[in-house]
């Protein structure tokens, strides 16, 4: 009775359940993840919570549900005062020219997906998009 | 069950014995190393020939903290120190450090005879108001741990000849400079003790239990 049953759900994730979208977003997801460990966790800490007062969390912050905005940051910094969770951060964010467009577009999808209301990837198209059009700083 | 349980209390026992035996073996021969060149001079004590060892000795200084005062050596005379080099616009290790050095602090907090120096290498960022931001917003207050800037030269100076620790400008580096990632272990008498990496939670973690072995140096004195 429980075998067919364990079956059944096995073949119900294989097949039908996880389709060629969630596929792709677990595969962003850790392309994300490694990217962020390599480009963003030092300063904003490997739990998203960031560092006392020097940088900003991104977990629970506001600013995670506007990707593109957030690919634009990635892409060219920032500057300036920036309110995150009601805390005020004014520290310089580097840019991060050596990073290419599917590099952001992973990254964008591990931090909305980990800490945002994401569920799904961030496609390479919108955050090409995004990139076009960056508000100048 | 009644088996087990003296068994269990056998392994137990005997591990304590072992666990006492090691203890106890290098709580006597705990002594950290002195790094550093070292030169040896042969002098004449009561007309018979002494050698004498010349340890690397960090050589008295002059930096301004955080709050804008000016501090020499002074500033450590009968403390032991760990001092590292950082910059506060530095985006690759030193946030990792700075993390790293804070459970550093949290450990040594209050205690009289320690403290920690951080050197900025770019001190013309860095003044002492930048420092003294930079060390809030870090959530460290008090005089115990040190944000210094000062003559750029002077810094390196000190940080490559006396604390044998890499710093200086490479525009080809991000941020503008590279430096290690070391956090250095000063005794008393101004002797390098250990080099540790601050980058790393084992670094940081040898690093506190050092601090604690170097103590009872002199408390065994």
């Amino acid at each position: 009775m429980i075998k067919p049953a364990a079956a059944f759900i096995a073949l119900c994730v294989l097949a039908s359940c996880q389709n060629a979208e969630e596929l792709k977003s677990g595969q962003y997801f850790a392309e994300g993840y490694q990217l962020y460990t390599a480009n963003c966790s030092n300063c904003h800490q490997p739990d998203g919570k960031g560092m006392s007062n020097l940088y900003p969390p991104l977990a629970g912050s506001k600013k995670l549900a506007d990707r593109s905005g957030v690919a634009c940051i990635i892409r060219n910094g920032m500057k300036g005062t920036i309110l995150v969770n009601g805390k005020e951060f004014n520290r310089p964010m580097p840019a991060n020219a050596k990073l290419t467009e599917i590099e952001i577009a992973e990254i964008v999808s591990y931090v909305s997906m980990k800490w945002g209301k994401d569920s799904l990837y961030t496609p390479i198209t919108y955050v090409q998009n995004a990139l076009q059009n960056c508000k100048p700083d | 069950m009644a088996y087990n349980s003296r068994f269990h209390l056998i392994h137990l026992f005997i591990l304590t014995v072992l666990v006492a035996g090691f203890s106890a073996c290098s709580d006597n021969e705990r002594k950290l190393p002195i790094y550093g060149e070292r030169d040896t001079v042969i002098k004449t004590v009561d007309g018979k020939e002494v050698t004498d060892t010349i340890y690397n000795t960090i050589p008295p200084f002059s930096f301004i903290n955080q709050e804008g005062d000016t501090v020499s050596e002074k500033l450590v005379e009968g403390k032991i120190y760990i001092t590292d080099f950082f910059f506060t616009t530095c985006p690759t290790i030193c946030p990792v450090m700075k993390r790293q050095m804070i459970k550093v602090f949290n450990d040594i907090k209050g205690k009289p005879d320690v403290m920690i120096l951080s050197h900025s290498i770019d001190p013309e960022h860095d003044t002492p108001q930048v420092l003294k931001k930079y060390a809030q917003d870090l959530g460290v207050e008090g005089p115990q741990w040190q944000f210094l800037t000062g003559e750029k030269e002077k810094i390196y100076e000190i940080g490559q000849k006396s604390y044998l620790s890499t710093a200086k400008e490479d525009k080809s580096a991000e941020g503008g400079y590279i430096h290690s990632g070391a956090f250095i272990l000063v005794d008393k008498e101004k002797h390098v003790r250990g080099m540790y990496d601050g980058t790393t939670e084992e670094g940081t973690q040898k690093l506190i239990a050092d601090i604690k072995t170097l103590q009872e140096e002199y408390n065994t004195k």
